[in-house]
């Protein structure tokens, strides 16, 4: 069972699934910068934009009433953009060291 | 003053194939956009071609033009790769000639009757003569078996000459590839009365060419382009490749379901369809960092600006075309609204230009650039390459605009359609009346034009660049080092 | 060398990228299986041609949080009721019909297609067609000319003159009958049907 997004919340939930993906991608790059320069500064505003990320996945999870089944959509959301950026990086590391 | 002719002594059997796959795949791309704006003028003065030349064909005419070009621009950029790729000859060049010209007949033919006979009577012979009127795969069952005989002997040269030559993980997966990619063609060439069983099998074409088989081929493509144009090793762009065979079929192959959402199909396709669409978009993410530390890394220098530019905006375009415009509407408590709008419509523009368009075009300039004889094509072109540029920003811009035109004329009718008006056809007709939703349609229009222009100096560009340069390629990476040792 | 890890070595991943596609495709085909036997004509989602003879109107479900079709008291199509067969040879000629006219480059089919006109997913109960009694009549008359039987509602698209026969057009009514009975999880969404003698 599904509970389908009310009618006055069509344009959160539009804005917050863009930006779901945005943050998510602005985060993968930031992340990488902060591990590319080793500056503490970027790793902060990667943080932030992680911050924002969620926000925006916490916002598009109440606008669709993601519950029960559904928050494990939003769990994995949470963690996938989480930890995917960190996977890439290790085996972008991994593959180009091993070649060399 | 000694201009560069195009030199087809410069390119093996494989590639002066590859380049009428490619001059048709242009043709094409043409008719696409042509009839593309001919329908979208269709929906501001619906009185344009009405009875003579109806939205139905000119709409069928856009999107199989499209199908089509994209296909020719795949099959050519294989031919091209193929003896490289395999270090030896193409084992059935005649045959494959003969499969270029079958198919390129077959199309026309299909065109013609699309454009000139257009509907037949309700029984079989129409489906097998005329028209399957089933969106994206139209052409009549004849055509289907001339298709598939043509992509057997495509499929028979391929592998047969990497089994005469050498293999590599490159061509492995190339070719399991191409088997999928033309079995789950069959099928779509079933008919039945069953509605939702039809368009079970139908997704499964559609889907598992656009979002799974096709991306495939193209990482091929493209792994290959990484390594001519950037000079990037051999064992990291195939570990790579594997990587995103895992990824893509990994949430692409389930990511069918969000098809299966209101076609007939139980329930639980909603919550897998959600799950794997939710996920699609992550690995599209994850490779951010991949390019990052690529460019961060190695500080490429590239032997082809407009091939390279291309390959970027494809990075572009495909993110936000599948990947935002994708998510925006995918999941099911919002698609309940959006799906069968305009809003599918934006996402389709957008997604099939940045994943496939785009990596075409690259193709087309990385071919053109042997077949001027190995020309030059790095930065400080002729002219400041202004044609490269203006077609790169034109085509790109217009394909946005429209997207974004769409999107407003989707939510419109979304909301006033779906949410308000109980999506009857007085509801349907309300929103498609709507102020938004009309300015939406002129932008599209508008938006179109600018793409057209777009394609006019991109193919104005195709014929001509290289052709006063007198410099030549600029070699890079692994590649001069190859050129040096060989 | 001999230091990388096992994860980022080509062998590990070209294994991983065939284990996952095998995966993955095993289970779609598990699920095909089971899915097409749940929308074989004459399941409980896709009930059989012969609904034809029948009312279908829909009630909202509560468990399901949508509305669902039900087929309720006799109603034959044009007045006869059908046997499976002859109701599943009238639909198939309408089901050929709208793919040998093309239907789909215009409208939507259960939310697929084109959007240039009307979804048809439910035509069938579309209000506009008024009342129940003059509804089969109205839509056989709208397929053979629809030009002059345009509707309009306020803008100019009209559909074109396809040619359409009797006999096609009696086919495809009863194909929009029958489509109109599926279980579609309630798309589209707050859909307001035809008043119908009966209902509720």
């Amino acid at each position: 069972m599904f509970e389908p997004v009310e009618i006055d919340d069509l344009m959160i939930a539009v804005i917050a699934g863009a930006l779901v993906v945005l943050f998510g991608a602005l985060y993968a790059f930031s992340f990488a910068m902060a591990k590319l320069n080793k500056e503490r500064w970027i790793t902060v505003v990667a943080c932030c934009i992680f911050a924002a990320f969620s926000a925006s996945v916490f916002v598009l999870a109440r606008a669709l009433h993601l519950d029960g089944y559904w928050q494990s959509i939003t769990v994995a959301m949470l963690l996938g953009y989480l930890i995917a950026p960190q996977a890439i990086w290790k085996l972008s590391v991994g593959t180009h060291e091993s070649s060399d | 003053m000694n201009a560069r002719t195009l030199d087809s002594s410069h390119l093996t059997g494989g590639q002066k194939l590859a380049i009428k796959y490619f001059t048709v795949a242009v043709i094409l791309f043409t008719a696409q956009i042509l009839f593309g704006l001919i329908s979208g003028y269709q929906y501001l003065a619906p009185e344009f071609g009405y009875n003579v030349l109806d939205f139905n064909v000119t709409r069928m005419v856009h999107i199989n033009a499209l199908v089509l070009w994209l296909l020719y621009g795949f099959i050519g950029g294989i031919y091209w790769l193929v003896e490289e790729e395999s270090g030896t000859e193409l084992v059935g060049l005649r045959l494959a000639n003969f499969a270029f010209w079958l198919l390129t007949l077959a199309v026309t033919v299909v065109v013609l009757v699309f454009l000139f006979i257009q509907t037949g009577p309700g029984d079989m012979s129409t489906l097998w003569l005329i028209n399957e009127g089933r969106e994206y795969i139209e052409a009549p069952r004849w055509a289907d078996f001339g298709i598939v005989v043509c992509m057997l002997i495509f499929f028979w040269n391929i592998a047969a000459t990497f089994m005469k030559g050498k293999w590599s993980g490159i061509s492995g997966v190339l070719v399991l590839d191409l088997v999928a990619l033309a079995g789950v063609y069959l099928a779509g060439m079933v008919y039945t009365p069953n509605i939702s069983v039809d368009q079970y099998w139908w997704w499964w074409v559609i889907h598992l060419w656009v979002e799974a088989t096709w991306e495939v081929l193209v990482a091929c493509i493209m792994a290959w382009g990484l390594i001519k144009t950037l000079g990037a090793r051999r064992k990291i762009v195939t570990t790579w490749l594997y990587i995103e065979v895992a990824m893509m079929f990994g949430s692409g192959i389930l990511g069918l379901g969000h098809h299966y959402f209101w076609i007939g199909t139980p329930e639980y396709w909603l919550s897998i369809g959600g799950f794997f669409s939710a996920l699609e978009p992550v690995p599209l993410v994850a490779m951010v960092v991949h390019a990052v530390y690529d460019s961060g890394v190695h500080k490429f220098k590239n032997s082809n600006h407009p091939a390279l530019a291309w390959l970027i905006a494809h990075a572009f375009g495909n993110f936000f075309g599948a990947g935002v415009w994708g998510f925006m509407h995918t999941l099911p408590q919002i698609n309940l609204y959006t799906h069968g709008t305009q809003w599918s419509a934006s996402h389709g523009h957008l997604a099939f230009f940045g994943a496939y368009a785009t990596i075409n075009i690259a193709i087309f300039y990385m071919a053109l650039q042997k077949w001027r004889g190995n020309v030059y094509m790095s930065a400080g072109l002729e002219g400041n390459g202004w044609k490269w540029k203006w077609a790169l920003g034109l085509l790109n811009g217009g394909v946005v605009g429209m997207t974004i035109a769409l999107l407003i004329s989707g939510y419109d009718q979304a909301f006033i359609e779906r949410a308000l008006g109980g999506a009857t056809w007085a509801a349907y007709f309300d929103a498609q009346n709507g102020v938004w939703f009309i300015q939406g349609l002129w932008w599209r229009q508008l938006f179109g034009f600018m793409t057209a222009a777009g394609l006019i100096i991109l193919i104005w560009d195709l014929l001509t660049i290289g052709r006063n340069e007198k410099r030549s390629i600029q070699l890079v990476g692994d590649n001069t080092a190859a050129e040096v040792t060989s | 060398m001999t230091t990388s890890p096992w994860w980022v070595d080509e062998d590990f991943w070209r294994k991983m990228a065939i284990w996952v596609t095998t995966l993955m495709a095993l289970v779609l085909i598990g699920l095909t299986f089971d899915s097409v036997t749940q929308i074989t004509a004459g399941s409980e989602r896709v009930p059989a041609y012969s609904v034809i003879n029948h009312r279908i109107y829909y009630r909202w479900d509560d468990s399901r949080n949508f509305q669902v079709p039900v087929i309720g008291d006799p109603a034959p199509l044009f007045g006869k009721s059908l046997t499976e067969i002859e109701a599943e040879a009238l639909v198939s000629k309408g089901k050929i019909t709208t793919q040998a006219k093309n239907c789909m480059n215009c409208h939507t089919l259960l939310g697929n297609g084109a959007y240039y006109a009307p979804d048809l997913t439910k035509a069938w109960l579309d209000p506009s067609w008024g009342a129940e009694v003059v509804r089969e009549q109205l839509m056989i008359q709208f397929l053979m000319d629809p030009e002059t039987n345009a509707r309009g509602f306020g803008s100019t698209r009209k559909m074109p003159n396809l040619d359409i026969t009797e006999e096609e057009a009696r086919g495809v009514v009863a194909f929009l009958k029958w489509m109109s009975s599926i279980d579609t999880n309630g798309f589209p969404r707050n859909f307001t049907p035809i008043a119908q003698e009966g209902d509720r």
